[in-house]
């Protein structure tokens, strides 16, 4: 084996999905547009998005539910096969679960199509449904449920047969917060286990709290990509927050000042060349200044997706 | 070799709908209804028919003069009598005898409407040439009382009749025939006569109960997934021609399921009734049509079965497709509706053209088979002309199902159906939400997606 392939082999050991260059059209219209990005084993990878940006057709050629029209995809180390099938979970964004089925018979079901032997599926399901507080529902039909407990069940038959990957789109949408913790929680302790966990969701906060790195798709191309904290670093622009008292605009090197998110504070652009450090020590100095809060405006993910979803808007850009 | 996830989903079909009501009233509803009717029906008309107490007073007019009071009368009728009319004297004229009768009957009227009679018979003066007598009575006459009335009269004429008859007298009185198969020769009774001709009817009823319950099901359920959206789901599990073969074999065997629970409750009526064991003896198929017929019905349910999964994967409501469907079961039911035919004439242009059109041959075909002895290159033609008709529709359904399983809320329209074959683009796929976009954006050419 030369050094070149046993790279390649590691580098195929370490990744989950590797997606190389996949373009996907119906008709005239290209949802996918020469994509590639890889997603590492045992992560948390967000993909985010706005509607129509060709997210849910990425995840569906990554689960060979549709074929693209070129490039390549390797998941789990290899072209899907229906061995792989069986080691994926997958929550579409469209939930489905047979409605006039009891909870447990859906869940078995589902859970031996993906290989599991009847009792261990059976047995997974009741531990499951125990932890997610719906041991009193095992018999209930789905359609009994209310829509978060549906939300619960769905989740419980992605992960039901211990994948190695599981792809969720829109993991808390109509959960309150008890149950969001809940699902959350579940999520942190498979990925401490070693499964990698693909996410796609419009909650940016869910992202920045919970992902290691994460791909912006819009107009089917990939304008964001990387470790979350790298990406955001990449958006911050040369100004500080800060909440106290003082004349902000009489500090030596702020260019402009702007009232902070939610009124909290002020938000101080700084001139070229300008650095934070050099504020900092500024208002040490200062004797007319009070200050509660410094910190670096490091943008919100919910700020750059704006910027860039509204960019690619305003641009009219590729894709279509 | 079917895959443990062909296995799976056929199981879970079968189960599920096994449990389903409406298949439940259906193959064991029906059957118990009919059976409970059938029996109670019986008792009724047996009750209705044997039973004499209210003719308990019975007399007759002879008009014929061949009652002889001295000769057997079993069930002791009466001669009307008036006692106010002076009997005909001994050896009185011929013409003034329709005098006397007349005012007998008017008598015999009166007497029954005052309810002095329970019936009364007019035997008439060409009786010897025309057989028949009048019965009147002010309610429904028993089987049992024409039959007492019958032997009275083939009593009474054989007790006349000269002992030099050269042939047995109860062969002038009583005309008897026996049926016999031309074929075999074999002897048939009257219920196997009325058998050979319904059976083949009552079958075909059953058959195409059977295909069309368990293909609806097949539908809805395809409907269901759809608008549960379980098939992306599933789609990730097993694939598409697992799910397709797990469903057809799952409920094709639970429409086979109904027709051997019906064919048991036949036989078992069969088992405690002479009559219907003679009914189904009357049957005239043999062990080759058997085999073509269960042939036939493999076939007729995949044809069925696949249309009804196609419909189910192009709609959005099960409404809709239940709508789409009928026009399928109308189709199939036409030779039923024109039963009439087959009896009159089996080999006719109607029966001929349902037995060579696709989705009616099934029926068409095993309704004559019960009638009518067919040429085989018929039937080799009826079956070629539905093996293709079935690859066809499979081939098509799958297209189908592969296009419409995953457009949610979107009907596949037979136009885009059209242009998604012409263009080769039949993927496991689905119309996106970015596709959405795509049909507002200006066309330079012709898409898939409008």
């Amino acid at each position: 084996m030369s050094k070149e392939q046993h790279l390649m082999s590691i580098s195929t050991e370490n990744t989950a999905i590797a997606v190389h260059n996949i373009t996907k059209q119906y008709g005239d219209f290209t949802a996918v547009n020469d994509l590639s990005f890889d997603v590492q084993r045992g992560e948390i990878f967000a993909m985010l998005g706005p509607n129509g940006a060709g997210k849910t057709t990425t995840i569906r050629m990554i689960l060979d539910i549709l074929k693209p029209d070129s490039g390549r995809i390797e998941v789990l180390g290899a072209p899907i096969n229906d061995a792989t099938k069986e080691r994926i979970g997958y929550m579409p964004e469209e939930r489905g679960l047979y409605r006039n089925v009891p909870v447990l018979d859906v869940l078995v079901y589902l859970g031996q199509l993906k290989g599991m032997a009847r009792t261990d599926a059976r047995q997974r399901a009741l531990a499951l449904l125990e932890h997610a507080d719906l041991t009193a529902n095992v018999k209930s039909k789905v359609s009994e449920l209310s829509k978060g407990m549906q939300q619960k069940v769905q989740v419980i038959a992605t992960v039901l047969h211990r994948p190695d990957l599981v792809i969720i789109d829109e993991p808390f949408s109509g959960l309150d917060p008890v149950n969001t913790q809940l699902i959350k929680d579940l999520l942190y302790e498979m990925n401490r286990e070693g499964v990698t966990i693909v996410m796609s969701t419009h909650q940016m906060h869910q992202i920045e709290e919970m992902a290691d790195r994460l791909l912006m798709i819009d107009h089917g191309r990939r304008v964001l990509y990387g470790d979350v904290h790298d990406v955001r670093q990449r958006f911050a622009k040369n100004a500080v927050i800060v909440e106290g008292e003082g004349d902000w605009a009489a500090l030596p090197g702020v260019e402009r000042v702007e009232q902070g998110e939610n009124g909290r504070g002020v938000v101080l652009h700084l001139a070229a060349g300008v650095t934070p450090d050099a504020v900092m020590e500024a208002l040490a100095v200062g004797a007319a200044y009070h200050i509660r809060r410094f910190e670096l405006a490091v943008p919100s993910l919910n700020e750059i997706f704006i910027e860039v979803a509204g960019t690619g808007r305003a641009n009219g850009a590729s894709g279509g | 070799m079917i895959s443990s996830k062909v296995w799976l989903v056929l199981r879970r079909e079968y189960t599920y709908n096994f449990r389903r009501p409406s298949f439940l009233f259906t193959a064991f509803g029906v059957p118990l209804i009919s059976l409970i009717a059938m029996f109670l029906i019986f008792q009724f008309s047996v009750a209705r028919e044997t039973k004499l107490d209210k003719f308990q007073r019975v007399s007759y007019i002879d008009r014929a003069l061949i009652i002889d009071p001295a000769g057997p009368n079993p069930a002791d009728y009466t001669p009307v009598t008036d006692p106010d009319l002076a009997a005909p004297a001994a050896g009185s004229q011929p013409d003034v005898l329709p005098a006397v009768f007349d005012a007998l009957e008017a008598y015999a009227s009166e007497q029954l409407q005052a309810g002095e009679l329970d019936a009364y018979f007019v035997i008439p003066e060409h009786y010897v040439l025309s057989g028949q007598v009048t019965l009147v009575a002010q309610r429904s006459i028993p089987e049992a009382l024409r039959d007492g009335i019958e032997d009275f009269l083939t009593a009474q004429i054989a007790y006349r009749a000269p002992e030099t008859l050269p042939v047995p007298v109860e062969r002038l009185a009583d005309v008897e025939f026996t049926l016999r198969d031309l074929d075999s020769g074999e002897e048939l009774s009257e219920a196997a006569l009325v058998g050979r001709l319904l059976l083949p009817f009552i079958f075909v009823m059953i058959y195409f109960m059977a295909t069309s319950t368990t293909a609806q099901f097949l539908m809805s359920g395809v409907v269901e997934e759809k608008e549960n959206r379980l098939m992306e789901i599933l789609a990730t599990s097993l694939r598409p021609a697992e799910l397709l073969v797990g469903k057809l074999l799952g409920l094709g065997a639970l429409a086979l399921t109904q027709v051997v629970l019906w064919a048991m409750g036949g036989l078992l009526i069969a088992q405690i009734n002479e009559s219907a064991r003679a009914f189904l003896g009357g049957t005239k198929f043999e062990t080759s049509h058997l085999i073509l017929i269960g042939v036939l019905f493999v076939i007729n349910f995949l044809i069925f079965a696949a249309a009804m999964l196609g419909i189910g994967a192009a709609v959005t409501a099960e409404a809709e497709s239940r709508q789409i469907a009928g026009f399928f079961t109308f189709l199939a039911v036409l030779p039923i509706m024109f039963s009439v035919a087959f009896f009159t004439n089996p080999n006719g242009p109607l029966p001929l053209f349902f037995s060579f059109f696709p989705l009616t041959a099934a029926v068409g075909l095993t309704m004559r088979l019960g009638v009518s002895t067919l040429p085989s290159w018929q039937i080799w033609l009826s079956l070629a002309i539905q093996v293709i008709t079935a690859l066809f529709i499979v081939w098509l359904a799958v297209k189908v199902f592969r296009l419409g399983m995953l457009m949610y809320g979107k009907s596949l329209t037979p136009r885009t159906l059209w242009v998604a074959l012409r263009e080769g683009r039949v993927t496991l796929t689905s119309v996106p939400a970015e596709a959405g976009e795509a049909a507002r954006a200006p066309r330079r050419r012709k898409g898939l997606f409008r």
